[in-house]
């Protein structure tokens, strides 16, 4: 069987949809955090299944993977400032649990 | 001067000032926010010697927009914003040290403020960056710059519990939009098979496209963008995260965020919206979101009793607004039509006016009276005249009354979706707009129409240099009001 786009368009929105799914139903800021990365990931599956069966003279085009760089770069800064705040939190209410985070109300 | 010099010397600008914070060892952190206001003040100035560049071949160009009137505007509104929300921070240093301090002995009392005022000058270097971006990329990073500074500012204040709440509200919800983003972006590419927004324009025009996987993309991008504007149901974070943020942060994040949102929704809408085989859908889709976050914003301020959340779903209505503006493009040119994105530049530059005047009242306030419920504000006009008639301006301009700058926004607004025909629209619009003049003018009534609670009857001292930042915004408020025409100029 050879491998198409679509394979790779399938595997990648699946990740996509299970980093969603996980960021809407569970409950742990650090599982919801790792949810995020994940849909990132998906993202940049699918950059380089499209950028390795998109052919500008023979060549992949280049630009996906350049955009690609910079996601994992930016998600590395967010991951960082993200944690920081996640940390902060859980030593004054001692807990990660989203559902415990609800002091401001309507 | 080059445009692009304006962001290094930005970028310099928040490096020179936490470089003082770090080795000048000052006493009174406060004239390092008076250093960026100064360092901002001239940037101001600076926009208006750019020149035209003559040619925008080379590598440069393909990132970054050759400047006209537009991107200007963004940038100069990105840089008035950003010498306010320090204005603002400056009143604001007592909340902040006290909610940050360092308790081991010898600390400096004021530790951890330097990045206050640093940080927003970083912000507003990547606004400035995002009115030109011109590929997938460098819009991207010029986001998340924005963005990621904004995730610290909102949760800065870490021994308050709101404040963190918030933060990593913003921080899941601001992730999450922007795992949207690029998964949008990732799909433009494999439709258009290009970064640059000429080029994908050009392929999303053409006659053959995929229009399901384009659609699907702008799904994706619009739901980022929603995120980022504020437009109904995308906008839950946004109460909780102004409630709890420090308040010159709630206001930078009601403007900064909000002109950044729409000036890259401008970019990447519009070569949806030039595309035949795309603008039905996509201007459908848009009249939708336009119309639930005018009645969504609006309607939910109505009940409101905290001040900040009534100006949260206050911003939520206003970004109704500027979608109306957006969704309403020209179906056939007009002689003298206004296009979408001067609308849409003319409303921004009414909201920030109006909406900084209302938290510059909120953070004169904060610093004597502690609560921000609505019944703080009963009997204001008697404690400080002036701060009480600061915010019966700001609060007519956002409601919208004749001759201040907030009339013309609406009505702009109001005329394109007359001329697009989109009754559906208007009337939305209408009702939101009815509902903006109760629940703004309530307040007004009780700041004048009301005695003051027991015990809190003292008058109040405005800082000199944030007085002076009232009366210019003030100023501005009415003589839009009066004369639109000057700023509609800027943007021809």
């Amino acid at each position: 069987m050879e491998l198409t786009l679509n394979h790779f368009l399938l595997v990648s929105g699946l990740l996509f949809a299970i980093g969603l799914a996980g960021v809407l139903v569970r409950r742990n800021l650090l599982i919801i955090f790792m949810c995020l990365e994940l849909m990132l990931a998906a993202a940049n599956l699918t950059l380089v299944a499209f950028s390795r069966f998109h052919l500008v003279e023979g060549q992949p085009a280049y630009d996906a993977h350049v955009l690609l760089f910079f996601i994992i770069t930016v998600a590395a800064a967010e991951v960082a400032v993200g944690l920081a705040i996640i940390v902060a939190l859980f030593r004054t209410k001692e807990t990660t649990d989203v559902t415990k985070v609800n002091t401001m109300k309507y | 001067m080059p445009v692009y010099y304006l962001e290094f010397i930005v970028v310099a600008l928040g490096l020179v000032m936490l470089m003082v914070d770090a080795f000048a060892k000052l006493e009174d952190k406060r004239s390092l926010a008076r250093l960026g206001i100064l360092g901002l003040g001239i940037v101001f100035l600076l926009l208006f010697t750019v020149e035209k560049p003559a040619a925008t071949e080379g590598v440069l160009w393909k990132f970054y927009a050759a400047p006209d009137s537009l991107s200007l505007f963004f940038k100069g509104l990105a840089v008035l914003c950003t010498l306010l929300v320090l204005v603002m921070a400056v009143e604001y240093t007592p909340v902040v040290v006290e909610q940050t301090a360092n308790p081991e002995p010898g600390a400096h009392s004021q530790a951890g403020l330097g990045e206050f005022f640093a940080l927003p000058v970083f912000a507003c270097a990547g606004l400035m960056w995002m009115a030109s971006a011109n590929h997938l990329v460098s819009i991207f990073v010029s986001l998340e710059t924005v963005s990621i500074t904004f995730y610290i500012l909102v949760a800065y204040l870490r021994r308050n519990v709101g404040s963190l709440e918030a933060g990593v509200k913003y921080l899941i919800l601001g992730a999450l939009s922007t795992g949207f983003l690029v998964y949008g972006f990732a799909w433009l590419f494999g439709v258009t098979g290009s970064m640059e927004l000429p080029a994908i324009s050009e392929a999303l025009a053409r006659e053959g496209i995929n229009a399901t996987a384009a659609l699907f993309a702008f799904a994706l991008i619009l739901i980022a963008l929603g995120f980022k504007l504020g437009a109904a149901p995308f906008h839950l974070w946004i109460p909780d995260v102004y409630q709890g943020a420090p308040t010159p942060i709630t206001a930078f994040l009601s403007v900064g965020s909000k002109a950044a949102g729409a000036v890259v929704a401008l970019r990447l809408i519009s070569p949806f919206l030039a595309s035949s085989p795309l603008v039905g859908k996509v201007t459908a889709i848009l009249v939708v979101l336009a119309i639930l976050t005018l009645l969504v914003g609006n309607l939910a301020a109505l009940p409101q009793r905290n001040i900040k959340r009534l100006l949260a779903y206050s911003s939520v209505g206003h970004s109704g607004f500027l979608l109306m503006a957006m969704a309403s493009a020209p179906r056939e040119s007009l002689a003298n039509a206004m296009t979408p994105a001067t609308v849409v530049a003319f409303y921004l530059g009414a909201y920030l006016l109006m909406t900084l005047l209302a938290f510059l009242v909120l953070s004169s306030l904060r610093a004597v009276t502690p609560g921000e419920d609505l019944d703080a504000y009963r009997g204001l006009s008697k404690r400080s005249p002036f701060l009480a008639f600061a915010l019966v301006v700001s609060m007519a301009s956002l409601a919208g009354i004749p001759l201040t700058a907030g009339f013309f926004g609406k009505l702009f607004a109001f005329k394109m979706a007359i001329d697009a025909g989109q009754w559906g629209l208007l009337v939305a619009g209408l009702i939101a707009a009815g509902a903006g003049f109760y629940y703004y003018l309530k307040i007004a009534v009780s700041m004048y129409f009301s005695a003051p609670a027991k015990g809190e009857e003292t008058a109040i001292r405005v800082n000199p240099l944030t007085a002076a930042a009232m009366v210019v915004l003030m100023i501005l408020i009415v003589a839009a009001g009066f004369a639109p025409g000057l700023i509609v100029r800027l943007l021809s």
